[in-house]
């Protein structure tokens, strides 16, 4: 019926790994994509929110169904809709296809990944066990997404990252399939049918509020990144690997580094001290995203892990409540990206016009000559006008540089200074809602302390 | 160690590490990393010494741009930009709902305001400031127009403007 446990196993991890990565794995490829499909930093949010909002309102209806018509049949046909709809993802030339098609991909995700919760006890031995190697899984898919998918954006195309996505989900589903097989030849299925308990509503309220502070955290950190500090997606992916690196840390001090509620409590203020920090940012510099970063993605996996063990912990049937802790993350995400969205457009447009208008006074009072001024001001207002509200990279504007030792010193001086005006502005358009993403991970707080009074 | 104490020693450094990481970015200025603020324009702006007449062309523009944009009620900065194309300054018209008669009295007066500028930094000798000040009341509105068609002719024109008192400027020049 089945393949050697193993491979069994590691293509169920890669299942669940796949879909979940697919909830951040465009983050990087944003920029791109709508440039390319003529949209704006609002509408493109959308290619993100769907896929949230959809596996949040799907996951538990999908573990409904898996328990009625068999985890392998659902799993199956779940990792074949996600699949299909990742190559029509693809191949979408216009937003609306693409969002389309992003909302059929979360159906089919969210499918796989609740019954593939209900096949995996069969594989590993124990529920406990299957739920941690489940929540791992899909920890490791959340945390890699953006960092591949920067990859293959710069690499290749923003499309191929949905293009690949296939051939895995099929190949990954080939244990699936065989389950699948068995279910309908013998009408056995794997899953017990049992009564579902209450939900653990505070531990998946306090993942519903952490995952909004740590898609503040990912989402307008490359924002910041590729579109405010101009690196280019394999270097934003590169910079923003360091949360997953410090997660794979964090994940090692596991239930050892003390209770679930202290582990949360702990992630908690940890992610809302990175995203603190992220906000304060005291110049344009990628290093000084890193400690941050690493307070991030240390606290992710503390809070993350122990909540998701609280939220199943005695819990029956797993697929039902993991189905909840997929809803309460995922719908955390589309909350928090919806929220923040308008906040930080906003911002960008208002730092834009004063870091423009501050750029200007340091050509206006700057001690380059008076026609020298004049002709860079029109060259400097030509990148701007077609950066089309981007923030431009100067260098080109100034060149070639003055032949005048005297002119040319002026010449860099104000370079550096105007390219400081933006740089500031750019950073401190993001200040407020990465302000705001900290706030939300110390309110998490709440359901976490109260949980221990209600059942834990 | 329990678990009780190793949870609270873990909740512990949570709070230490993210309260020094926060405290750090405060102190080296996060708080204040923000884009320059702009001077109103409205605010008396100190002439530099000018030792050319493109030079003092420059501070006769900047004063007349900051005297147009405190009476449109705009930065100067604003304004520079407006009128730097046609293109930019029919945008500028049309975002603050402003004709060109408005704009072109606004640049009037600013250019009187840079003659005032000119005179009090002792820039300017008052045998000179009176009849320019004279001919910039009579300036035609069309003329206005051009004049701040762009910085460039804003610039060249100022100094053309300037150009027939060259000789008084540099007989009265401190």
């Amino acid at each position: 019926m089945s393949a050697p446990p193993r491979p069994r196993l590691a293509a169920l991890a890669i299942a669940v790994g796949l879909v979940l990565a697919d909830s951040s794995i465009v983050v990087l490829a944003l920029p791109e994509i709508y440039r390319e499909l003529d949209t704006g930093v609002a509408g493109v949010t959308w290619v993100l929110i769907s896929f949230n909002l959809v596996l949040a309102l799907a996951a538990v209806p999908a573990a409904h169904i898996a328990r009625r018509a068999g985890p392998g049949r659902t799993a199956a046909i779940g990792l074949a809709v996600f699949a299909g709809a990742g190559l029509a993802c693809g191949l979408a030339t216009e937003l609306s296809t693409l969002i389309a098609a992003r909302c059929v991909q979360a159906l089919g995700g969210a499918a796989a990944v609740t019954a593939v919760l209900e096949l995996l006890p069969a594989t590993v031995g124990s529920e406990r066990r299957a739920a941690a190697v489940w929540a791992a899984a899909g920890a490791t898919g959340a945390a890699l997404g953006p960092a591949v998918g920067g990859l293959l954006t710069e690499l290749i195309s923003w499309q191929s990252i949905f293009l690949v996505q296939a051939p895995i989900a099929i190949a990954a589903g080939v244990p699936v399939f065989a389950v699948a097989r068995h279910e309908a030849a013998t009408g056995v299925i794997a899953g017990e049918l049992r009564e579902t308990g209450r939900p653990h509503w505070l531990a998946n309220l306090a993942l519903a509020m952490i995952s909004a502070a740590i898609a503040a955290a990912l989402f307008l950190l490359v924002l910041l990144l590729i579109e405010g500090w101009r690196l280019t997606p394999i270097g934003a992916a590169i910079v923003v690997s360091v949360m997953p690196i410090a997660a794979l840390l964090g994940n090692r001090l596991g239930p050892a580094a003390g209770s679930a509620r202290a582990r949360a409590a702990a992630g908690a203020v940890l992610v809302s001290g990175g995203l603190g920090g992220l906000a304060l940012l005291p110049k344009a510099e990628v290093a000084l995203t890193l400690p941050p970063q690493l307070l991030v993605g240390i606290g992710l996996s503390l809070v993350l892990s122990a909540l998701t063990e609280t939220a199943l912990a005695g819990k029956a049937p797993q697929a039902i409540h993991g189905g909840w802790t997929i809803s309460a993350r995922h719908a955390g995400v589309a909350i928090g990206l919806v929220a923040l969205t308008p906040l930080f457009t906003t911002d960008i447009a208002e730092q834009r016009r004063d870091a423009v208008d501050a750029s200007t006074a340091v050509v206006l009072d700057s001690s380059v000559r008076p026609l020298l001024k004049l002709e860079l001001s029109q060259r400097i207002s030509d990148r701007l006008e077609g950066e089309r509200g981007r923030v431009p990279t100067l260098g080109p504007a100034f060149e070639p540089l003055p032949d005048d030792p005297e002119d040319r010193v002026e010449v860099l001086q104000l370079r550096s200074e105007l390219q400081d005006q933006l740089d500031r502005g750019a950073t401190h358009a993001f200040s407020p809602s990465f302000g705001l993403g900290a706030a939300i991970g110390l309110l998490a707080l709440i359901p976490i302390g109260l949980a221990r009074r209600v059942d834990l | 160690m329990s678990a009780d104490a190793r949870g609270r020693f873990l909740v512990i450094a949570a709070v230490v590490v993210s309260l020094a990481l926060t405290g750090t970015y405060l102190a080296a200025g996060g708080a204040s990393y923000t884009p320059a603020q702009t001077q109103s324009p409205c605010d008396p702006r100190p002439w530099r010494d000018p030792e050319t007449l493109e030079e003092i062309a420059e501070q006769f523009s900047f004063s007349a741009l900051d005297g147009a944009a405190c009476q449109l009620g705009v930065s100067r900065e604003t304004l520079a930009r407006a009128l730097a194309t046609p293109q930019s300054r029919e945008r500028f018209t049309r975002r603050h709902g402003i004709g060109d008669a408005e704009l072109a009295r606004a640049i009037r007066a600013g250019l009187l305001r840079a003659v005032d500028d000119a005179e009090r930094a002792g820039a300017l000798s008052p045998l000179v400031a009176a009849p320019l000040r004279a001919g910039l009341r009579r300036i035609p509105l069309d003329q206005a127009i051009e004049l701040i068609n762009n910085t460039r002719s804003l610039l060249d024109s100022a100094e053309s403007l300037l150009g027939p008192a060259q000789g008084l400027l540099e007989q009265f020049l401190p």
